[in-house]
């Protein structure tokens, strides 16, 4: 049995990845659900704009 | 009628803070690592065990569906082998993986690049839940 692949790109796959991290970071990171919902997002978003923010940095040796 | 406050921070429950002095943290800790989230399922950490099941099991499964490299015992490299350590760090998720693999990896891809960091990403992640249900259950944790 093979599922069909999935042709992520670079932009949808960093999503994925930073979405699920976070979930698990905010997991163990703090104890009520709300904390951890907010930790969540903060650590998502950040993983989004290091990411990006990473990606401009090296788009002048990208050529 | 109110909600009632989910606090993870509560006591671990009598029963199994009377075992803490023997084996129960290395049962949990196995617990964990054979089925991510299990451990702390164990210890009545149900947010916890929620979030580690989801984050282990999206990963796993995503690196399988776009055709990560799902590494094998037998290795030639010292690369290979701690790919296959990690990747196993994700239990039952690398048992399904390696069944549910037919054609093997497609690394000639960007994507199939990426499912095989998703794939250890997963034991990795299982690893720090894993520890942490072992801290919990030696009560080094709250």
């Amino acid at each position: 049995m093979h599922a069909s692949a999935l042709h992520l790109s670079h932009f949808p796959a960093m999503v994925i990845f930073a979405l699920l991290v976070s979930i698990a970071l905010a997991g163990i990171g703090r104890h009520t659900a709300a904390q951890r919902i907010k930790y969540a997002v903060w650590s998502f978003v950040l993983f989004l704009a290091i990411g990006i923010g990473l990606a401009w940095l090296m788009y002048p040796f990208s050529r | 009628m109110a909600e009632e406050p989910v606090n993870e921070a509560a006591p671990v429950p009598v029963a199994v803070r009377r075992k803490s002095l023997s084996a129960l943290p290395f049962l949990v800790a196995l617990a964990s690592l054979a089925v991510p989230g299990l451990g702390h399922a164990w210890l009545h950490r149900w947010g916890r065990a929620l979030a580690f099941f989801v984050a282990v099991g999206g990963l796993a499964l995503t690196g399988y569906i776009m055709r990560g490299q799902v590494f094998t015992t037998v290795s030639n490299d010292p690369f290979g082998r701690l790919g296959f350590l990690a990747d196993a760090c994700s239990g039952v998720f690398y048992v399904l993986a390696r069944f549910l693999e037919a054609t093997g990896p497609n690394l000639s891809r960007a994507a199939g690049d990426y499912g095989t960091r998703f794939l250890a990403s997963a034991g990795i992640v299982n690893l720090i839940g894993m520890l942490d249900a072992y801290a919990i259950a030696g009560g080094r944790r709250g």
